[in-house]
Formats: structure tokens, sequence, C-alpha cells
């Protein structure tokens, strides 16, 4: 038995130790090393001093809290969105369910790029909408939607949207309809019901939900450098630059331990948070 | 069609003991039930003769061959699984071909032996569906031709019938049995149900806690339990505590005492253990006084719940057609009781 | 009465719906319509940008490349995937939850620090620009999928069922591959076209890895983006529409896809 698993799962584990591991490992001394314009990494020298950069530079600084800080947004707005629409799947009329779920998934399944592509189409100065608010006479000059928030809100809620809504579907199928209709022989109204039933039933498929919209839009590299542009940055473009523009590998190494560290947190905090809900749902 | 035989098998798993130091051995064409509670080892037992667990100690053998360390696929059993294991993509036709087809049997001789195997279970004419679409009845009957057909040379069953419902599972004993009987193939049957196992097999094996208790004819088993567990474990015992009196007898208390086949040194305490099926009543004569307390009508059989004294209360049957079947609480009654049905156990 | 959604809820939900397909919509308008900016309504309609992409070289050499990278990926990561998953599932290798845990790890990472570490551990055994390390790289990032597909599929699956194999005369790969790969297929199928569009997706990654020549669709239309806005670049992102449509229609068909998501 144990020779056949080895055999079996060997190549694969082989195939990551090789290309995953040892590469991820690899890079966090990187951040440790010591950066010199025009020269690059310096042989021999060890130093805190990129991690120190990302702790103390403003710039570094403020494009962290943008990251987070997107981060939150981009899931409450998923959230907000999402709810309602998965709602209308699970419990709408049956024969809609199918058409919704797959116009749900296809934007999913969708090239990123070109999904971030059709937005600046829709979003740019001479893009869809200012032209036609300015064929409409409604505005004398285009007003600005991309290289800034609001061009990175839309397209990133785009984005993780669907992950969103197929998460709290799964959540709000999961609701024993008995424990409703309990409810609501019991005397609540349907606010009521919702509020006091639905909505904590439904609370993991939200914890798990927001997790994924937040780590993965706190992640993102495509839509944030297409719709943000060069300029407006966030965590992971700041990190593409570090290493492609600028060749600052140390400060580029260690941006990427620091994001990979959140990321891993977020993860492994939900899961404790999830554990313990979990012990509670076992009466139901 | 081979004897079977394990030879001290033991099998641990982690520190858990799950069979220990079984002995036994089954006749050619002989049937045999293995009895007992779950958890008791009984299938450990039944899947480590189709390979499927490797005892920790001890062989195994078919006829004179020693099967211990073969691979299932070279064992040539066939086994009938609990879930039936039915493969949902394939048809009842390619269930049944399944063992032949990797015997190298095709063509005219594989549907032939596929058909038979089919007639067999009375099953004809199903061939081309799809498990899913048959009844559990049904599904059941395609995995006993699916066991059958290879000709194995022995057949195993793992609690085949307990999905089925209480109609068809009798049903299905007398047809499994009468099968056996024409194939004439060593048959190991484990089950917890002891009705199944006292009215299909030739001898039943009961076990507990990974030991062999008895292993001996139905009415061996039934009327002479060699061990406390049996005694407790087969029929449908009244459980009562008592102690063992002066003159041999059980003290129930309140004055009842009770002949016992073999009771014990005298001030021993006991757990008497009586069947309902054992105690007949009558309106009057020899027997124990007492009250009907509770009557409970189900069918063929009637039971009633008689007090002998205060804090003395048993459980007795009587056919729901015969001349005791109408009492109505309060009536009083008179209980014979044989002494040989009654066990005195050393209280636990 | 049943908790079915309001008015509001559902005019909330509708509007979503059109949100999520707006930016297709445009463009697919944008492929087909004269102008280089799109207007509503366009002011004409022309195949001339399709005709354009489909005989530009570096389009055409971006297409195969980013076709044989899925395809090939996904071989790989199906064949590896499937024997470890199924080592894991039927617990045969010691540690198989810091195992399982180790071919999720991707899913997990941030990709762009994916990237960066390939980078890096490429520049220094000299595989960047290769063929063969942007390969491994596309295997590492869509062999989770086929690991979930698989995992959730061997859960599902009566263990008693290769056993009944066995007892019947199979050996242990005759067992697997009468019984229970024909019953994980649909699950191995969902997981392959979810490790494929992964791989026909993928930029963060890969955008870190490709030389100057070889280049995928994906990182073209993104490089091609940043210089400015191209109507070819609609028509080539048109072409991704419909075959992702197609595909997902597809395999909604043959084997409900929805319920491996």
């Amino acid at each position: 038995m144990k020779r056949h698993g080895i055999a079996l799962a060997g190549p694969l584990a082989l195939v990551l130790a090789a290309f995953f591991l040892a590469p991820a490992l690899l890079t966090l001394p990187t951040g440790f090393r010591e950066y010199v314009p025009g020269q690059g990494i310096t042989a021999g020298s060890w130093t805190l001093d990129a991690y120190r950069d990302i702790v103390s530079d403003d710039f570094y600084r403020e494009v962290l809290w943008r990251t987070l800080g997107l981060g939150l947004a981009v899931t409450v707005i998923c959230l907000l969105l999402g709810y309602p629409l998965a709602w209308m799947i699970a419990r709408g009329p049956a024969r809609l369910r199918m058409p919704l779920l797959l116009l749900v998934i296809f934007p999913m399944m969708l090239n990123l790029v070109v999904r971030s592509f059709g937005w600046i189409a829709l979003l740019a100065n001479r893009g869809l909408i200012n032209n036609l608010l300015t064929d409409l006479g409604l505005i004398a000059t285009p007003v600005k939607m991309m290289f800034n928030l609001t061009g990175m809100l839309v397209g990133l809620v785009h984005i993780y949207l669907p992950f969103m809504v197929l998460m709290l579907v799964a959540a709000i199928q999961n609701v024993p309809r008995d424990v409703e209709a309990a409810a609501m022989t019991l005397g609540s109204t349907r606010r009521h019901v919702f509020l006091a039933i639905t909505l904590p039933l439904t609370a993991p498929g939200i914890l798990a939900g927001s997790i994924l919209v937040f780590v993965l839009t706190i992640s993102a590299l495509v839509t944030p450098r297409m719709l943000g542009g060069p300029t407006y940055r966030v965590m992971a473009t700041l990190i593409y630059d570090e290493y492609m523009q600028m060749l600052d590998w140390p400060t580029g190494s260690a941006l990427a331990f620091v994001l990979t560290a959140i990321a891993l947190a977020i993860i492994w905090a939900a899961n404790r948070v999830a554990r313990r809900w979990s012990g509670m749902g076992a009466v139901t | 069609m081979s004897r079977l035989a394990f030879e001290r098998v033991g099998k641990s798993f982690g520190t858990t003991e799950v069979v220990r130091d079984v002995s036994l051995s089954v006749a050619e064409g002989e049937f045999a039930a293995l009895l007992g509670p779950s958890g008791c080892g009984k299938t450990t037992l039944l899947r480590m003769v189709a390979g499927l667990v490797a005892p920790s100690t001890g062989r195994v053998l078919i006829g004179a061959q020693d099967v211990t360390a073969l691979s299932p696929d070279k064992r040539g059993v066939g086994l009938v699984f609990q879930s039936y294991a039915l493969f949902p993509h394939l048809t009842v036709f390619e269930n049944v071909a399944f063992g032949l087809r990797r015997q190298r049997v095709s063509g005219a001789a594989l549907s032939e032996r596929v058909e038979a195997a089919l007639a067999m279970v009375r099953l004809p004419g199903l061939a081309a569906r799809r498990p899913s679409e048959l009844s559990g009845g049904q599904q059941q009957r395609v995995a006993i031709a699916r066991a059958i057909a290879p000709r194995p040379r022995v057949l195993l069953f793992d609690e085949p019938l307990s999905n089925l419902d209480a109609q068809l599972r009798d049903e299905m004993q007398i047809e499994l049995k009468r099968l056996q009987r024409s194939l004439g193939i060593t048959t190991l049957f484990v089950t917890h149900d002891q009705s199944e196992a006292l009215s299909m097999a030739d001898r039943v094996c009961v076990m507990a806690h990974g030991v062999v208790q008895q292993f001996d004819t139905p009415e061996a088993v039934y009327h002479r339990p060699a061990t406390a567990f049996v005694a407790g474990f087969i029929g449908r015992p009244n459980r009562l505590a008592g102690r063992i009196a002066a003159d041999g007898r059980i003290d129930l208390g309140g004055g009842v005492l009770l002949a016992a086949g073999e009771a014990g040194a005298p001030g021993t305490a006991v757990e008497a253990i009586i069947r309902q099926e054992a105690i007949s009543i009558a309106g009057d004569g020899d027997g124990l006084p007492g009250t009907i307390v509770l009557r409970a009508f189900n069918g063929a059989r009637v039971q009633y719940v008689v007090r002998l004294a205060e804090g003395v209360e048993l459980v007795a049957e009587t056919a729901s057609s015969g001349s005791q079947a109408g009492l109505e609480p309060g009536t009083p009654v008179r209980l014979a009781i044989a002494p040989g049905a009654v066990f005195a156990l050393p209280a636990a | 009465m049943e908790m079915a959604p309001g008015r509001i809820a559902t005019w909330a939900a509708w509007a979503v719906i059109v949100f999520l397909q707006l930016p297709v919509l445009v463009v697919v308008l944008a492929a087909f319509s004269t102008t280089s900016y799109l207007t509503i309504p366009p002011q004409g309609w022309t195949l001339a940008w399709f005709a354009k992409v489909l005989s530009d070289p570096a389009w055409l050499a971006a297409i195969r490349m980013s076709l044989f990278l899925a395809f090939g990926a996904t071989a790989i990561a199906l064949a590896l995937g499937t024997a470890a998953a199924y080592a894991i599932a039927r617990r045969m290798v010691p540690g198989a939850d810091a195992l399982t845990a180790l071919v999720m790890a991707p899913l997990v990472m941030p990709s762009v620090v994916i990237g960066v570490a390939l980078l890096q551990f490429y520049a220094l055994t000299g595989l960047r620009g290769s063929i063969f390390g942007l390969l491994m790289a596309h295997v590492v990032i869509t062999v989770p999928y086929i690991i979930r597909a698989a995992l959730t599929s061997l859960a599902g699956l009566d263990g008693a069922l290769e056993e009944a194999a066995r007892v019947l005369g199979a050996t242990g790969p005759e067992a697997f591959r009468l019984v229970t790969l024909p019953l994980i297929r649909p699950g191995l199928v969902a997981g392959a076209l979810f490790a494929f569009i992964t791989s026909l997706d993928n930029v963060p990654v890969t955008i870190f890895l490709i030389s100057a020549r070889q280049t995928t669709l994906p990182v073209l239309i993104f490089s091609s983006v940043e210089m400015g806005v191209d109507p070819s670049v609609a028509a080539i992102s048109t072409l991704l529409i419909i075959a992702t449509g197609g595909i997902l229609l597809l395999a909604e068909r043959r084997f409900g896809f929805h319920r491996f998501i």
C-alpha cells in the first residue's frame, strides 16, 4: 500500500517541491539582501533595509493601506451586490436557476484581461460612457473613471463578484427551509425571519465568500494594472514594478513576503472562526 | 467448493483488538452464519476471507490452500456487499459478466453463464438495465448473481438483507437458503439479526468482542447456549436481577422463586434470563401467580407484561389466535416456565 | 409562505446580472464596429478587425503558445494530480494531510508571488524564457483544480465498488481503470476544464517568465492594451468570449458543469 502510494503521489510532490516550494523558499532570503541602484544586489551583505522601507516609507505605507482598503471595499460591495442575486438563484423561480447560474459562471470563466479590457472600453475618457454622456449633452468634458479608485473598484468587483455569489448560493441552499417555516409559524415577519434566522445561518458562507474575495483582491495584478494604470498602485503591481522595472529584488521580495503573510494570516484566522461556528451549528 | 478455515486468526487496528485468536472451520458446502452485535469482529473476519483485510496473526485456508497472503483477485471467492456495490456505470449484464471477463470467458459462453446466473436469482429480462433503474430487491439479486457467476470456491455475504424491508427480507431468506443448497458452495453469512442466522444457517457462530462464543447448530445455540453472552443475546429475553436460594432456585425478590437449569452456589447474585416465548400463560394451575399489567398486540403474537410481585415484572407472549390472547389488564394468571428456558448468569 | 425573493431583491439581482455581462457586450460590439472607439449606436459594422487579427503572425503565435501551454499543462496536471489525489483519498501515503496542503498551496499563494518566486528561481537555474519552465509553472497553478475535483469525486465513491471489482478477479490497476476511473470521469473533466481555462487565462505568473520572443495570448492582450486601445484587441477578445461561452454551454449540456463549481 505505502509503496504504491509513494509511486502515485511522488511525481507530483517532486514537481511541486522543485517548481513551487523551492522557488518560494529561495525568494525569502532575497528580501534581506542589499540593493544598490544601478548595480543590483550586492553579494555577501545582509540587511533589513527592504523591510524597514516598507514600514517607514510613506509611499510603501500608502500602497499597503490602499491595497487593504481596496480589499475591504471590494469585499463589502461584492457582498451587498451578491446577496440579492444569490438569493434569487437559490430561492427564486426554479426555471431561472440554471440560466442565472450560467450567467454568473460565464463572466467568471472569461479571460481576466478581456474583462478588464471591456471596462476600459466603458470607462476610458473616450470610452462608451463618457461618449454617451457627452453626446447627450450631460457633460462637457469627460469624467475621469480610470486610473483611479473608481475604475479599480468597478473592475475588481466585477472580477470577484461571481465567486461571492457562488459561495452565497451554496450557503443559502444549506439553510433548512423547515427552520424558516418554524419561525414563521411562531409569528415572525419575513423581515424578522431573514434577520434572525437566514442571515445568521448563512454567516459561514458569508465569511468564506468574503475571505476569498478579500484575499483575491489584495493579490490581484492584472485588473489594478489595467484599470489603475502605472501610477495608481497596489501591492501586486508594486511587486511587479520592483522586479521588472526597478530591478530592486530585495524590496520586491519583502513586499511579496508581506502580501503572502497577510493572505495566509487572514485565511488562518477565518478557518479558526469557521471551526468555532461549525461547532455551534452541530444542532442543525 | 472448498472447506474454509481460520487458524488462530487475530486482528488489531492500532491498539484495538477486533478479532482475537479465532479458530473456525466451515465444512465443504456448509452454510455458516457469523452472528453478533455490531463491532464484534464478524465483518472483519469475513473481509479476511476475501483478502480485503490482512490478519495480524494466524492463517486463513480455503480448501487446503493457505490464502493468507493472496491478493483478493486470486482467491476465487464471491462477496455480496451490504451496499450491494453494483457498478453504477455498467448494465446488469456487464455487472454479472465482470468476474467472468476477468477469467477470460467471452462470446457465447459469457452470455450463457450471465443468463444462467440471472436465472438462478430469478431475474431474467433485465440484463440491459442500469442498477439505478432497479428496485432494492432487484439490485440485491443482481449482486448475488454477480457473486455466483464466476463459480467461487467460497461465497461470502456481508449483511446483505439489512437494506430490504421486512417482507422482502423474509422472502429472500428462504430463497437464499434454497440457492445455497442447489449450488452447494461453502457459505459464510454475516448478520446481526438472529432470526436470519438461525433460520438460514446449518451452523451459527456467535461472536462477541472479537471472540467466538459458540459455533454450533441453530438448535444448540438456541437451546443450549454455551456462554452467558449467547444466552442473553439469542431469543427475546427478560432480564431480572436475583440471587440463588438455598434450594438452588433463583430468588427474584417479593417471594418469587424460579427453577433454573443450571444455577450455581447458593447466595450468588445473578441475572436471570427468561425467554419471553418460553413462558406459557394459563388461567389457573400450578405456575407462578401474577397479574396482567399491559397487553400489546403485534399481529401474530400478543405480548403481556405480567406482575409477579411488587417490582418483579416479566414480558410473556402467546399466539394472537390462542385462547389466552384476549386477556385484559387486571386479569390474574398463572405462568408456567420450563426450567430449561431459564438461565442464571453471574451478575455483572 | 416561502422566503422567496421580494420585488426589490429581484430587481437588484437582475441589475447585477446586467452588470456582470456589461463588459462582455461592450467588447463584442467594439469588435464589430467600424470606429476605433465605440459609440452607441455604433456608426457601422465590419469584420475587418477579425481579419486583421487572424492574419497577424504575432497574434497567431500567441494563440498557438497559449493553446500549447493550456493543453500541455492540463494533460500533465491531470496525470500527476489524479494519481496523487487517489493516493491521498485512499490514505496510501504517510502525511496525506501535509501533501494535500502542499498541492493546494498554489491556490492560496498570491499568483504574483508565485510569479516572482519562479522568476528568481529560473534566473538562477537558467530556465528563464524556456518553454519547459513556463509549462511547469502552469502545471503548478492548474494542478490544485484537478486535485480538488478528483478528491471530491473520490470522496463521493463507495469504497466497496473497487473492493467488489478486486474480489471478482480484477487486479488493482484493472479495478481503477474499469470501475473507479469511469465513475470519477465527470469530475475530472470538470477539473480539467477549470485547469485549462486557468492556464489560458493566466497573466500574473506567466508575465514574469516569458521571453521577448514568446508570449501568450492574455499577456499580449495585456501589453497591447498598455500601448493603447485597439479594436483588434476587441476582436481577439470576442473570439475568446465565443470559445469560453461555447465550452461552458457544451460542458453544461454534457454533464451539468455547474455541479462541479
